[in-house]
């Protein structure tokens, strides 16, 4: 029986192949409409990603796209498309790079690289979640904020229809993982409580791991930079962050050796 | 003196002190941090001041579920097995704790009670042999449909089922993530050396299920057995905080298979027999009433003082006939 015949084998060969092509100069990210559509999550994700991509030395364009979030394959923000391939979120990302031969990690010992994923998903347990429950879940957010700028694309009725829909989703995941009996003020405190492990693991090093930067140092970035330039209903959250002067130093050293042009990172 | 604060949670099962993981993260920081609680191990979880388990029923009469919200509550009390650790090591601490919800708890959560064989030969079993009746009939069904929810709104998922692409996507996770708990842990007896904290609870309380239960697919069983450090590590704390739950594991005897098969180690047998008895027999009546086999007549006395016109019925028969 011909090797050919089998799809599994086909499938290796193409990955292999897409691998083994180099980055195009053409390589594009998606992400909803910047000035009146993208909300805190999903800016500071794209951030994280656009962050890591720079820090490989990979070009990327950023296009804003309304319908993003239906574009992409798993519904999830940001994504890119590379050559024929689509990509969609920093942990797939990352290891798409790899098999291109770009990596960020490879230095680092087993017990780091464990450490690393390890804080990777703190961020994405504690401040990710945060923010989306600070957008869906504060009322007072949600009524000002978020549901206006997730449905500024769409016509009435749906704009409304949409916007109740996936407040309605989010509320639903945070009761599934134990957060919809928080208060806004336990919220910030998990918040205090994570970046405070983050403060303590940077230390006085300029990147988590020394002199190099990795992934995690680009998913921080996009999170903690996101937040403080990010004008939400009360700046409580912001204060939280900027209690810390090594993450804020930390940003500001990413954003002036990665972000030169300092209009493509910042936000009123 | 105050009382002190009681706990209720999951019996236990194949060595351990319970079969939960959520009781076992509990039990197992309470041991560590020495705090004196009053146990109850009880499997009606409607006996539970919170209706689930575990729950904590404080001093000043409240009532706490999450693990985490417990482990809080107990570190207030001065029961705290952190106190030793370093900032950093409080902050590594937190993002294993992190690491486990996103890559571990999916795949516990399919491997328990998603996956057919699993489910039906050893989890639901387990419970309805363990729950009171009548709550051993739909508990553990209303059980799974929950967990089968908690499970789709984790992955973001609406229409998630059982499948081979699913399976493998939440084993892969969850086989990294037992590699990096492994990594970690290196050589050492503890995460942070030689004494316990909340990462060695919450570890103890995710794996040890994993590791002891008797599950018909037990990939991800295979996957932790291959890790020595791990192992021991589970070991360990059993021996060192639960030596009478894994003397009783050691002293089970293999399960032997008589004729009589699975059946003869039914709980409460000759209770369930009646009950089917009583279920077949009124089954079987209900079947003779509605076709007519055998039926009631509410006979009338001037009706048996006339004879039948036996001229009607025979016209009718006709009819029949015709």
């Amino acid at each position: 029986m011909s090797l050919l015949n089998r799809p599994e084998i086909i499938l290796c060969l193409f990955l292999t192949l897409s691998a083994a092509e180099p980055w195009p100069e053409n390589a594009t990210l998606y992400q909803p409409l910047k000035e009146d559509q993208i909300l805190l999550a999903d800016c500071a994700s794209s951030l994280a990603v656009q962050a890591y991509l720079r820090m490989c030395g990979l070009p990327v364009q950023v296009v804003c796209r309304a319908n993003a979030e239906y574009m992409s394959p798993s519904g999830k923000i940001p994504f890119i498309h590379v050559g024929n391939q689509v990509v969609s979120e920093l942990g797939p990302i990352v290891q798409f790079t790899k098999a291109k031969g770009h990596s960020l990690s490879d230095g680092l010992d087993d017990v780091q690289r464990a450490e690393m994923k390890a804080y990777m998903e703190l961020v994405n347990n504690m401040l990710l979640t945060a923010e989306l429950y600070i957008q869906w879940c504060d009322d007072a957010t949600a009524a000002e904020i978020t549901r206006p700028r997730y449905s500024s694309p769409y016509p009435w009725p749906l704009s409304n229809i949409l916007a109740y829909q996936k407040q309605w989703e989010v509320r639903r995941k945070m009761n599934a993982i134990g957060w919809g009996g928080k208060t806004l003020e336990q919220v910030y405190e998990d918040v205090s409580q994570c970046c405070q492990a983050l403060s303590q693991r940077l230390g006085t090093q300029p990147y988590f791991f020394n002199k190099q930067p990795t992934e995690l140092d680009a998913l921080v970035f996009g999170h903690l930079f996101t937040i403080v330039t990010t004008r939400l209903t009360s700046t409580e959250l912001a204060e939280r962050i900027k209690s810390y002067s090594n993450l804020l130093s930390f940003c500001r050293r990413i954003e002036q050796t990665y972000f030169e042009d300092k209009k493509d990172v910042s936000r009123s | 003196m105050a009382a002190p604060d009681e706990l209720f949670c999951w019996e236990g099962d194949w060595g351990l002190p319970s079969v939960s993981t959520d009781c076992l993260v509990v039990l197992a920081y309470a041991q560590f941090a020495g705090a004196p609680l009053k146990l109850q191990k009880i499997s009606n979880p409607w006996r539970s001041p919170s209706g689930s388990l575990p729950a904590l029923w404080t001093n000043q009469k409240e009532t706490l579920s999450r693990p985490s919200d417990i482990i809080i509550h107990l570190r207030k009390q001065k029961y705290n097995a952190d106190y030793d650790l370093s900032a950093k090591e409080g902050a590594d601490s937190l993002a294993f704790i992190s690491l486990m919800e996103e890559k571990l708890i999916p795949a516990l959560i399919y491997t328990f009670w998603i996956e057919p064989k699993n489910y039906v030969d050893a989890t639901r079993r387990w419970y309805a042999e363990h729950m009171p009746f009548p709550l051993n009939f739909f508990l553990p069904g209303r059980m799974q449909r929950q967990q089968l929810e908690k499970l789709r709104l984790l992955r973001g998922d609406e229409s998630l089922e059982a499948g081979e692409e699913l399976e493998k996507e939440l084993y892969r996770d969850a086989a990294e993530c037992m590699n990096l708990l492994s990594q970690r842990l290196g050589s050492q007896k503890f995460f942070f050396g030689d004494s316990p904290s909340s990462l060695d609870a919450y570890v103890f309380g995710h794996l040890a299920p994993i590791l002891k239960s008797k599950l018909p697919n037990g990939k991800l069983q295979q996957h932790l057995k291959s890790l020595d450090n791990l192992n021991n590590f589970c070991a360990n704390i059993l021996l060192l905080y639960f030596p009478r739950d894994g003397r009783e594991s050691s002293n089970q005897k293999p399960p032997s298979q008589p004729e009589g098969g699975d059946f003869d180690h039914v709980p409460n047998k000759r209770r369930k027999q009646f009950l089917s008895a009583l279920v077949a027999l009124g089954a079987m009546l209900s079947y003779a009433f509605l076709t007519g086999m055998v039926s009631i007549q509410h006979v009338q006395h001037e009706a048996l003082e006339e004879p039948p016109d036996l001229q009607t019925i025979g016209s009718h028969e006709e009819e029949g006939d015709g």
